[in-house]
């Protein structure tokens, strides 16, 4: 596990929700590698908030991609090579605003890659705005009389768009969100986990999440029950909200090709044009 | 009588095969052996409207349309409108005779003919190019051959209309104009694709698009032929993906590619500065149309030249190039794809509409594409932003057991986040010394055209408008020295400084004059005149070669 860990200064406030996903991403590369997967498979994204400050924790190879722009990066290093496994930390602000389009259309296509959303329901980074999951009524800087709009639920929107792997985790539930980051993880196709992630500085919700929060003790067996489960809102059930089977974005668009390990020599280039050229 | 130019212009309604049509001509001339241009006007809509298509074709080199026909072809009485008045002398102005009564030129039934078959209006295109077969005196045996292999359904009602139309035009006709023949059949290409040759010469993986014109046909040349050549070719959901996702397939070692017109541009301008940050070799077309905004969206004009050249926020190299004809878009697009490789930062394949959808014969030498691949790091210390001399640091691509941290932040040599002053002032200067290495690359490649005349006068041009300032220098006896740049960041000012206090005029499509001001701002360029246009349509030579004798 040592070798997970790098020289950079942790900055996370004491207390940060975002320690119990270090320790349960670290935990879930060391059962994966259990598993069987090289570490060196592994890569990562992340977007621009708290959340992603996990980069330079995590002695692993990747992209610190642009605000929102991770689940885009993150795609374009899996099409480029289907063989790796590919991870983004993003915060709620991050998927859920600048990202939306994007991690909706992942989501669409079953593209093969894993979104954790650190959701704290405010831009801590930015000294507490209210984000697209947070409750209506939140007064922030720029929300004073408090914020008029209606949250989204990320776990309804992306099971609409077609995600195959929905799940939610608590980040004072160590063992169990470690558990979840496998699963998500080994699933093949479109996986997202929304992390529960208390903000001690702006959004200190411990308290609440400890009394509401509840393991989901059987799997929901249809799409109807997940949507139901996703809903809640005065129990939030963690654990696995859906998750099926279904061809992934790269392999229904060319099979089993790798476009970077598989690509056409010289030759064989000079020789098309060739043709097309008479 | 023999033509040294003959032009065929076909117009008629969106729908109507008008693209089509040009294009079996310009291949009847190609396969004669003659040298092609092919220029289409069309409208922002599917069906309806007004669109034409203009071939020049002539014995010798030919780089533009001409806007005056030897044939004109019109379907409906607004294609008749707008081109009757560009008749060459002795030329032949096809009409469509259910449409518009009796009138100056050739009336042909082509409604009426077509209407005996079950595919009526997809016959038109068939019908002008056996119109303009008669008018040059291709035998009718020629005529079925070209009909049969390029146009792929209904050939019976094809051969049977192209028939009645050919002997209609025939029997009206009083002489026949001869084309001439050449020695060499040369293919014929659009731009776009000579762009998606030079990429697939230069070893491109991947290539990602959203639909916008003129790049589109970008988009559909690689995927229609993605297996062919192992591509894998993604139309995302924004510019703003596309960009990003290019990024990402970088990191895992493609050569990668994006292309869009200036709007699309705009979103992708943030990626593109990540780019710069992370240092990801990055190609990226960029097809201009008039803008601002949505602008005009089919037709053509330089006016993202400023926008190019600063794109992205923040210091960072940024390699911009255009080429002058369908040639050279071939072999720029090559060597961009390997220039942004070996100085692992963003590029831009700057053209026209002009040139991406226009289409030229061309005699392309696939031995001059020299790719080297970029070395990969081979030890065991490995730091995405070692500060070597040249401020280029060697790649490595995962799956490894070393970490490779590419980082949006400022970052020190291992890619980890920094805030120090001492990392933020190294890492830009870095950044800025592949600069002074890209220069110290140019100045051993070909970086700028220089085409010596006898006048003591020069003209400066850049992108698509060269084809048209080279084929207007063939009238009037006009020779100054023609200079064209094919780079335009960093620009060649090693070469162009040795012009700049001679008499130099700029020709370019920008109504502020974005070319002439770099030209002033860069080199300190002596300019006695601007000829500029900005209505979204090229030069025609004729009227090029009139504004430059004004200007001398």
């Amino acid at each position: 596990m040592e070798n997970l860990n790098t020289p950079a200064e942790n900055t996370w406030c004491p207390g940060c929700g975002n320690f119990g996903i270090l320790t349960a991403v670290k935990n879930a590369i060391k059962i994966l590698q259990e598993n069987g997967l090289s570490k060196d498979q592994i890569v990562i994204c992340a977007g621009i908030g708290c959340s992603g400050k996990i980069f330079d924790y995590l002695n692993l190879s990747g992209v610190y991609s642009l605000h929102g722009r991770d689940i885009a990066t993150v795609q374009g290093i899996k099409i480029a090579n289907p063989d790796l496994k590919v991870i983004t930390f993003s915060g709620d602000g991050n998927a859920m605003g600048e990202g939306l389009t994007h991690i909706l259309f992942a989501a669409k296509r079953n593209s093969d890659i894993t979104v954790l959303m650190h959701d704290n329901g405010v831009y801590a980074l930015t000294t507490g705005q209210f984000t697209p999951t947070t409750e209506k009524g939140w007064k922030g800087p720029s929300t004073p009389r408090g914020s008029v709009e209606e949250p989204f639920n990320a776990l309804t929107l992306l099971l609409e768009a077609g995600a195959t792997f929905v799940a939610r985790g608590y980040t004072a539930r160590i063992n169990h969100l470690s558990e979840l980051i496998v699963q998500a993880i080994e699933h093949e196709g479109f996986s997202f986990i929304d992390v529960l992630q208390p903000c001690v500085s702006w959004n200190n919700t411990y308290k609440h999440y400890n009394e509401i929060v509840e393991i989901i003790e059987t799997e929901p067996s249809n799409f109807e029950e997940a949507i139901k489960i996703a809903k809640l809102r005065d129990r939030l059930p963690i654990g696995v909200v859906w998750k099926k089977k279904q061809p992934v974005f790269h392999d229904a668009l060319y099979g089993n090709f790798n476009p970077t390990k598989n690509s056409f020599s010289r030759e064989k280039r000079l020789e098309f044009i060739k043709n097309v050229l008479t | 009588m023999k033509k040294e130019i003959f032009t065929f212009i076909v117009g008629g309604k969106a729908g109507e095969g008008v693209k089509k049509a040009g294009s079996v001509a310009a291949s009847i001339f190609a396969k004669k052996g003659l040298y092609v241009f092919q220029m289409d006007d069309y409208m922002s809509l599917i069906r309806g409207g007004h669109n034409f298509s203009v071939i020049s074709t002539s014995e010798k080199w030919i780089s533009s349309h001409y806007m005056n026909g030897n044939v004109i072809t019109c379907f409906d009485k607004r294609s008749y409108e707008m081109h009757s008045d560009k008749l060459a002398p002795e030329g032949y102005l096809i009409y469509n005779s259910d449409e518009k009564g009796d009138m100056d030129g050739i009336g042909i039934p082509f409604s009426s003919e077509a209407k005996k078959y079950p595919a009526k209006n997809l016959l038109f295109g068939v019908g002008a190019v056996a119109s303009m077969a008669a008018v040059i005196g291709m035998k009718l045996d020629d005529l079925n051959e070209t009909i049969k292999h390029e146009f792929s359904k209904g050939t019976i009602d094809n051969l049977s209309y192209a028939k009645t139309i050919y002997e209609l035009t025939s029997s009206k006709i009083d002489h026949v104009i001869e084309i001439g023949n050449g020695t060499n059949i040369r293919p014929i290409i659009f731009g776009n694709q000579a762009i998606a040759l030079g990429a697939i010469a230069s070893g491109l993986n991947v290539y990602y698009a959203y639909p916008m014109t003129p790049a589109s046909s970008l988009l559909h040349y690689l995927a229609a032929h993605a297996e062919d050549i192992g591509l894998a070719v993604i139309h995302a959901e924004n510019e703003i993906a596309v960009i990003n996702m290019a990024i990402g397939s970088a990191f895992s070692g493609a050569r990668t590619m994006v292309g869009t017109s200036g709007g699309g541009f705009a979103l992708m301008v943030e990626g593109f500065s990540l780019a710069g940050m992370t240092e990801a070799p990055l190609l990226c077309l960029l097809s201009m149309r008039p803008g601002p905004a949505t602008g005009v969206p089919t037709y053509t004009e330089q006016s993202d030249l400023n926008f190019a050249l600063s794109a992205g926020h923040g210091e960072f190299l940024r390699i911009v190039a255009s080429p002058g004809t369908i040639e050279e878009a071939f072999y720029l697009s090559a060597e961009l794809l390997d220039l942004v490789w070996k100085f692992q930062t963003p590029g831009i394949l700057l053209t026209e509409k002009h040139l991406s959808e226009s289409s030229m014969t061309v005699d392309l030498k696939l031995d001059e594409i020299k790719i080297i691949n970029p070395e990969i790091y081979q030890g065991n210390d490995y730091k995405r932003y070692r500060d070597n001399e040249d401020g280029i640091s060697q790649l490595l691509f995962p799956p490894s057991s070393q970490i490779i941290k590419w980082n949006s932040y400022e970052h020190d040599e291992n890619g980890i986040t920094t805030e120090d002053p001492h990392w933020i002032s190294r890492m830009h200067d870095k950044r800025i010394k592949k600069i002074n290495s890209l220069k110290t690359y140019m100045k051993k490649i070909k970086t700028v055209n220089i085409m010596k005349g006898d006048l003591p006068l020069n003209i400066i041009t850049y992108g698509s408008t060269t084809m048209s300032v080279l084929e207007a220098l063939k009238y009037r006896k006009l020779t100054p020295t023609v200079i064209q740049p094919l780079y335009l960041n960093p620009l060649p000012i090693w070469e162009l400084s040795k012009f700049k206090d001679q008499i130099n005029i700029v020709i370019e499509m920008s109504s502020t004059e974005q070319f002439a001001n770099l030209l002033r701002e860069k080199v300190g360029y002596n300019i006695k005149k601007v000829i500029k246009k900005f209505d979204g349509r090229p030069f025609d030579p004729i009227e090029l070669s009139t504004m430059i004798k004004e200007a001398i």
